[in-house]
């Protein structure tokens, strides 16, 4: 075992380090706030171009779509530096991490040429329409429904705390073509389409982050179905587990904890619980930290993580919440503006136990198929 | 960055599981607390496994995984202190050891040929004679218990020393803690999956797969950070894998009784040879509070 970077990944992360010193703006920490703004989606489309054009933005993707087949660890490394700069790269993120993949692994030939090479150059925004007023964790019952009319599906329904939907250019949209778990499709939609509405939820993690979008009577061509019908539930497994530890929540938190510490000890205040909340706080950000370098170490070396990453991203929820709790009890008024990055973490940090598969549904996975205990006959 | 282990080490733990097949099962009529075992104390000092720490290709990380395997035994014996501080001390040091912190009873004290005396932040080395110390048989921990009978003579270690011990005692403790996590864990996963109430095994109802998914969580970031400070030896990372240990502990401890129910308070089932060894080592080196400081001196620059 060897628990340090090497020469090439050191470097590596230095690398970004400078770009993303270069590059971000003095008022970087007042964009920062408010992960899906308007402002930081405006600002992360010229981020990400800049950041391809420095062969940063996906360089663990194929060299025929814009990468440079970098390893896991490069693609980890990346994110974590970006996550702890505060997300300069918005909701391109989900592109990055598992969006491009999974068109590289299932899509036609007229669906990558059309989605991959944009992403690849920064210029395009994405949301997920998984989630229904009434399908949260339950995902399969979701009931937005695509009916084939010809060679084009009529699709009705509707989709909620959907990120980014507002400012987004294609929706990776989950419809229901038959019933059951097996009886979902997956279509590419862009957002222009003719029947489809946006409306802004307000919500704690700032403006723009949380939508409803409508769906009526929007007609969507069968070329922009990715997979078969029926085929999104076994995709959607694979996006998943990319997405449960595709964001190193670990690092900004990580960063968080660091920079509390050092107002408190600034002010003579680090002292008695503090030491013991931050400390306590640190070794679980540690614990998380490991635990998702085991499982990237598992995809550097082609062995498939499995339920480990439900473990990975519990132990995130887990030091996520601690470092939160101890920045609200220690300094108050980051949540009150002073403190800008401590607010951004603090917005981020609301979301980790919900966004991409709540932490309950974790802890399921973690007991049905990390632990083998019995479950109930369904 | 690689996270498995090399071909010297994964020969070293194919050793170690096939000596710790051995001593899997607890004798049936044992029902007493501190399942004490010479045999596995004498083949592992037959088999050098005591020194693996200082043979380059494997290393202290070879020694605390050994250590975790071994922790998941019901059987105890000195083995962490022995495999993973003993070699980080340049003086030839006869094991067993044993540890009196703060004048208070010990691990391993009344057999030990080694004890490390923790007075504050003075640490020291002594060697008693029998009758300087005696066992405390009826203790509640599953370690054999000791205490000193009469003041010893010590050898103050000067404090980059002392500091060293108490890294790698730091790093023995939290190795330990992730095989008795993890053996008592497996022991209730076993024992939910099979006992049955209102018709359906435990292991169905929701309420109780949390919590050991949740303890799941913990015992795997006590392994990986007990794995990361014997790797670097760094008295950071080693206080943080102890603090996260001790403070995993404290809900391991609770739930995995908690969910064996009645059957976990008896001497029949094995569990308080995992959780009684783990309630003996959650007071060590100041606590979760002792850790918390070197935690806030080393990592928050």
């Amino acid at each position: 075992m060897n628990f340090d970077w090497n020469t090439e990944q050191k470097a590596y992360r230095e690398s970004i380090r400078t770009f993303i010193r270069e590059t971000l703006p003095e008022n970087w920490e007042h964009i920062a706030h408010g992960p899906a703004s308007r402002e930081q989606t405006a600002f992360a489309r010229d981020f990400c171009g800049k950041l391809s054009q420095a062969g940063l933005l996906v360089p663990h993707w194929p060299t025929e779509w814009g990468g440079r087949a970098a390893d896991p660890w490069e693609a980890f490394i990346l994110a974590e530096e970006m996550w702890m700069a505060g997300e300069p790269r918005g909701g391109q993120y989900m592109n990055v991490n598992w969006i491009g993949p999974i068109l590289m692994l299932f899509g036609t030939e007229l669906q990558k040429q059309t989605h991959i090479l944009p992403m690849a150059r920064g210029e395009t925004l994405w949301c997920q329409g998984f989630s229904e007023p009434e399908s949260g964790s339950d995902l399969a019952s979701l009931r937005t429904r695509a009916v084939k009319d010809g060679d084009s599906y009529k699709i009705n329904g509707q989709k909620i705390w959907t990120s980014y939907a507002g400012d987004a250019d294609t929706c990776f949209l989950l419809a229901r073509t038959s019933e059951g778990k097996n009886g979902i499709s997956i279509f590419l939609v862009p957002m222009n389409t003719p029947g489809i509405t946006v409306r802004d939820i307000p919500s704690i993690i700032g403006e723009g982050d949380i939508h409803e979008v409508f769906f009526d009577d929007v007609e969507v061509h069968e070329k922009w179905r990715l997979g078969e019908e029926g085929q999104a539930w076994e995709i959607i497994g694979q996006v998943l587990s990319l997405e449960r530890v595709g964001i190193p929540r670990f690092s900004l938190a990580s960063k968080t904890l660091r920079d509390t510490v050092a107002l408190l000890k600034q002010e003579g205040r680090f002292i008695g619980a503090a030491v013991d909340q931050a400390a306590k706080a640190h070794a679980a950000c540690e614990a998380a930290r490991w635990y998702s370098y085991f499982i990237i170490d598992k995809r550097a070396k082609n062995i498939q993580a499995g339920p480990e990453a439900s473990v990975g991203r519990f132990s995130t929820v887990i030091c996520e919440r601690l470092v939160s709790e101890f920045v609200v009890e220690h300094v108050p008024e980051a949540i009150s503006g002073v403190h800008p990055m401590l607010l951004a973490h603090h917005q981020r940090g609301i979301v980790a136990g919900i966004a991409s598969g709540a932490a309950e549904i974790q802890l399921n996975i973690i007991a049905t198929q990390f632990l083998e205990l019995p479950r109930e006959a369904r | 960055m690689d996270l498995s282990l090399n071909e010297d080490q994964l020969a070293v733990e194919g050793a170690i599981e096939k000596l710790a097949e051995q001593f899997g099962s607890s004798p049936v009529d044992f029902h007493g607390f501190a399942l004490v075992s010479d045999d596995l104390d004498r083949e592992l000092e037959e088999g050098g496994y005591f020194d693996i720490a200082t043979i380059p290709e494997m290393g202290a990380l070879s020694a605390a995984v050994s250590v975790e395997r071994l922790a998941r035994l019901p059987y105890t014996a000195e083995v962490a202190l022995s495999m993973l501080v003993r070699p980080h001390l340049d003086m030839e040091l006869p094991r067993p050891f044993g540890v009196i912190e703060q004048g208070r009873p010990g691990r391993f004290v009344a057999t030990a040929k080694t004890l490390i005396i923790i007075d504050d932040d003075k640490v020291g080395i002594a060697h008693p004679t029998a009758d300087q110390v005696e066992a405390i048989p009826d203790s509640l921990f599953a370690y054999p218990m000791g205490r000193l009978t009469e003041s010893l003579e010590v050898k103050y270690l000067p404090d980059d020393v002392a500091s060293t011990v108490k890294t790698w005692m730091r790093v023995a403790l939290a190795a330990e803690m992730a095989g008795l996590m993890q053996a008592a864990l497996d022991s209730i996963v076993e024992h939910v999956s099979v006992r049955k109430q209102f018709g359906r095994p435990l292991g169905v109802f929701q309420a109780l797969r949390h919590r050991l998914a949740e303890c799941a969580v913990l015992t795997g970031g006590v392994r990986w950070l007990a794995l990361k400070a014997a790797w670097s030896g760094d008295a950071g990372d080693a206080a943080l894998a102890a603090l996260h240990a001790q403070d995993s502990a404290t809900r391991l401890v609770y739930d995995m009784h908690q969910l064996s129910g009645a059957m976990g308070m008896t001497l029949e089932m094995d569990l308080h040879l995992w959780t009684y060894r783990m309630k003996a080592l959650m007071s060590e080196l100041g606590g979760r509070g002792g850790q918390a400081q070197v935690v806030a001196a080393a990592c928050f620059e």
